[in-house]
């Protein structure tokens, strides 16, 4: 089986000006991403997450090691034609408005005017930046830079789709519409390599993590197998009587367990996403990004532009995508839904959307075989010190963008 | 190819709206009319003129070559520093293509700018004798020394060889060679002697020159000379009697079908004068000999031609031409800047690869004398000089030696032979290997900075 992204003990090492070893950036990474995988990069500060992707896409050369990426060189262009890539920030050329900055990237991939402007439109369309196309990138606060460096990513209609901390600086509305667009993707057959210290974000989409600490990779597996507690159980029921919750009680102290019952919370994410919905319906003006409901418009807009222009061009990017969309739709369809928790909420932000299926769930079904026995058994100990450090280090910077992105919308 | 020209666009339009191309452009749209006005010269139309173009090509080529080395390096190094280049390199896009890409836009809009702005400087000196009224005399002068290209046929070092190793001979046998002084040295001197007595005319003496393939174009000739003299005369001036015709009736006194320009000139000495011959005294074959006689009755010194003392010019291509070819020696040069600024822009930071730049700049337009002072100092070193700095140093390129003004102001004619001359040394030689060697350099240096 060929894997989207192998890496063979790649290792970075950062010397100083004598030659001499500082830093084992990236310490013999050993990483298999298969083909249609949401896989979480994940890690404090400074453990090689950004080093391992720019090695990935040749903006460093490894120390030792090889990593392949579609199976070739990622500085090759032909792989380069079928790769995203959002890098940590969105380094934009200040100059050029949102438009020509799409127009850039989208000449850079050679694709024939027709596709590049329909693409553009229904990009900007979707990242909600059509209201301000026309001005200079330089001049946008830092979630809508974002918005247009993923709109970047996507002008080539990746297979492999590399971001790199993708939700920092976006309003929790902006986060929402990236990780439904990652679970979409998915849907589609693409690849997503997600990078972050974001530990939500992660959590909702991906399919499997790995955690790296000093350039070494310290556990890696399924989301759902890693955070499962397999010891408890959780019922959740419509607004019941107080006769009915003594007797459920009842059944659990008979038992012999404990049982805690109250009404569930919504989410923040969800009370807000809300509350500016309301507000975007009374109409009321922003000079900032609009949050869209034209998630799906861009691909399945997409759909239909190539194929009418598979005729006419034959470029290789609408081949694949032509040739993977019905078989990946056919899997979804076969399978039964089991919509998440949020799946509610999405199907009304998103109204033109069929609900996502949660991949996670489907797609582990698919993928049996496990390579990473050894370490699974070590996390139960590893992981919880990992974690507290995980989250005492990223939370600054998870209540930063928020705060900092008040003003966009 | 579409890729590249993406980033030559790309590059266009961020020296336009970073307004670096702005600045430039207004400096130059202010600063040529300007010129155009209060230059005065010698108060002369033609002085005029000359002294408008000399400033104004200079000023421009300078200003481009400022604005081509800045943008050159700018546009790679902020892609580099401000990390653009992350999303960009990782594009279908190979990093030659990206560095062809840098120069094709720095290069377009040098030749945007340059064709802008020549046309500004050609259009002002065109109507420039509009618009002071000059006079018909002033006109006349500016027309056949100004508004020409000529062409120049300059004298040969004669050669002196076998004299000099006969004298070195005699005085050997008499034993009349100095002491402490080296073989190398007397001969050195007796060859300056020598070749002193060719170009000297003794009082009552006549000096004889030929040229050959003589083809002029308009009704004119020119002899241009510059007068020597052993002692000053009281007025700083002497006379002199030119002739010039058909090589075979000076030589042989055969009977030449052609006039024979005959006249008596005083002229002011160590200054450069032009004599007009007509055009009708060249024979048909082109063959023509110039000749001067230092006349016994009016001088009592002898007259001593310097090395560039004497040539003979004539009109051989229309003035607009010759400032087209000006200009494309322009360009050459800015062609160069702009691989050079690449090129110090593929390991370097943008103030370092600007100095490096500068230097590199400023030493070409020395070139000359930077050349002459190496091997002059390099005497005593000579095996290590020629195998180590003195390749380095043919690879400057020879900005004052292809300088368009020592051309335009007096009128010389720039060949296209010239041009080539310059293009394959400049842009295809010197400014290809610097490309080269940024395109290795960018290919394997790493793109991305060591973050940890």
């Amino acid at each position: 089986m060929e894997y989207a992204i192998e890496t063979f003990s790649l290792t970075k090492i950062f010397s100083d000006w004598w030659g001499r070893t500082k830093v084992y950036a990236v310490d013999n990474l050993d990483l298999q991403i298969r083909p249609n995988e949401v896989f979480g990069l994940l890690g404090p500060n400074g453990s090689g997450k950004t080093t391992t992707l720019k090695m990935l896409l040749g903006l460093l050369h490894p120390t030792k090691g090889k990593a392949l990426l579609l199976g070739g060189e990622g500085s090759d262009p032909k792989i380069n034609c079928r790769i995203g890539f959002l890098p940590e920030e969105s380094y934009l050329y200040r100059y050029l408005n949102a438009r020509e900055t799409l127009d850039f990237y989208g000449r850079l991939f050679g694709l024939p005017p027709k596709v590049r402007k329909m693409r553009i439109e229904a990009l900007l369309d979707m990242v909600g930046l059509k209201a301000v196309a026309n001005r200079a990138v330089g001049t946008f606060s830092k979630g809508m830079a974002r918005r247009i460096g993923l709109a970047q990513a996507l002008i080539n209609d990746p297979d492999l789709l590399i971001l790199d901390e993708p939700t920092t600086g976006l309003d929790p509305i902006g986060t929402r519409q990236i990780k439904d667009l990652v679970l979409k993707l998915a849907e589609r057959g693409k690849t997503i390599l997600l990078c972050s210290h974001l530990l939500a974000d992660v959590e909702d989409v991906c399919d499997r993590i790995a955690i790296l600490y000093g350039g070494k990779i310290q556990t890696q597996g399924h989301v759902r197998e890693l955070l499962q507690q397999t010891n408890k159980r959780q019922i959740t029921t419509d607004a019941i009587s107080d006769t009915a919750v003594e007797k459920i009680k009842q059944i659990v102290h008979d038992e012999n367990a404990e049982c805690e019952v109250t009404s569930p919370m919504d989410k923040l994410e969800t009370f807000f996403i809300r509350t500016v919905t309301a507000a975007q319906q009374l109409a009321q003006p922003t000079s900032g990004a609009v949050s869209t409901t034209k998630l799906g418009d861009f691909l399945t807009q997409h759909e239909a532009v190539e194929s009418i222009l598979d005729k006419l061009v034959s470029a290789p990017i609408s081949k694949q995508a032509s040739g993977e969309i019905p078989a990946t739709e056919k899997v979804a369809a076969a399978e039964s839904a089991s919509p998440k928790a949020d799946e509610q909420l999405l199907s009304k932000l998103t109204s033109s959307v069929a609900p996502s299926e949660s991949k996670a769930v489907t797609r582990e079904e698919k993928i049996k075989t496990e390579p990473v026995e050894s370490q699974t058994r070590r996390q139960e100990q590893v992981r919880e010190d990992i974690l507290d450090k995980l989250i005492g280090g990223s939370k600054d910077k998870t209540e930063k963008p928020q705060a900092g992105d008040s003003g966009d919308a | 190819m579409r890729s590249i020209w993406a980033v030559a666009i790309n590059t266009i339009k961020q020296a336009l709206r970073i307004k670096v191309a702005v600045v430039f452009t207004i400096l130059l749209a202010v600063l040529l009319p300007v010129l155009g006005i209060t230059t005065t010269g010698d108060e002369t139309l033609k002085g005029r003129l000359q002294t408008f173009v000399s400033y104004a090509l200079s000023l421009m080529s300078f200003l481009l070559c400022l604005l081509t080395i800045i943008v050159s390096i700018y546009s790679v190094t902020s892609d580099i520093e401000q990390r653009q280049i992350y999303t960009v390199i990782t594009k279908p896009i190979r990093r030659f293509q990206f560095i062809m890409g840098k120069l094709l836009g720095v290069i377009a809009l040098n030749v945007i700018l340059l064709v802008l702005f020549s046309a500004v400087i050609y259009t002002i000196t065109i109507y420039m004798p509009k618009f002071i009224k000059a006079s018909d005399d002033e006109l006349i002068e500016a027309n056949n020394e100004f508004f020409t290209a000529r062409a120049s046929l300059t004298v040969p070092e004669v050669d002196v060889t076998k004299e000099v190793t006969d004298r070195y001979t005699e005085l050997d046998r008499k034993g009349e060679l100095p002491a402490n002084v080296s073989r190398e040295e007397i001969k050195s001197q007796l060859t300056k002697q020598a070749q002193l007595a060719k170009r000297a005319a003794g009082v009552g003496h006549v000096l004889l020159w030929e040229f050959n393939n003589v083809k002029p174009l308009a009704k004119s000739l020119f002899i241009r000379f510059k007068y020597d003299v052993s002692v000053t005369p009281p007025d700083s001036q002497v006379w002199g009697r030119w002739f010039a015709g058909d090589y075979q009736f000076f030589k042989y006194g055969t009977q030449s079908k052609t006039p024979i320009y005959d006249e008596v000139h005083k002229n002011s000495v160590r200054d450069f004068h032009e004599i007009e011959i007509p055009a009708e005294v060249v024979p048909e074959h082109g063959h023509l000999a110039v000749a001067f006689m230092n006349v016994s009755s009016l001088n009592s010194v002898a007259i001593i031609f310097p090395p560039d003392g004497l040539e003979v010019l004539y009109k051989a291509d229309s003035f607009t031409s010759n400032f087209i070819r000006a200009v494309l020696l322009v360009l050459c040069r800015l062609i160069f800047l702009a691989c050079l600024g690449v090129l110090a822009a593929s390991f370097l930071s943008f103030p370092v690869a600007i100095l490096f730049c500068f230097v590199i700049f400023f030493t070409a337009s020395f070139s000359g004398f930077v050349l002459e002072s190496f091997s002059f100092l390099s005497k005593d070193i000579g095996a290590v000089y020629s195998y180590s700095i003195k390749w380095l140093i043919q690879l400057l390129p020879q900005f004052d030696k292809f300088n368009p003004t020592k051309f335009l102001v007096p009128a010389r004619l720039i060949s296209w032979s010239l041009l080539a001359k310059c293009a394959v040394f400049m842009v295809c030689i010197k400014a290809f290997l610097v490309l080269i060697f940024s395109l290795i350099i960018f290919s394997y240096r790493e793109i991305a900075k060591i973050t940890v």
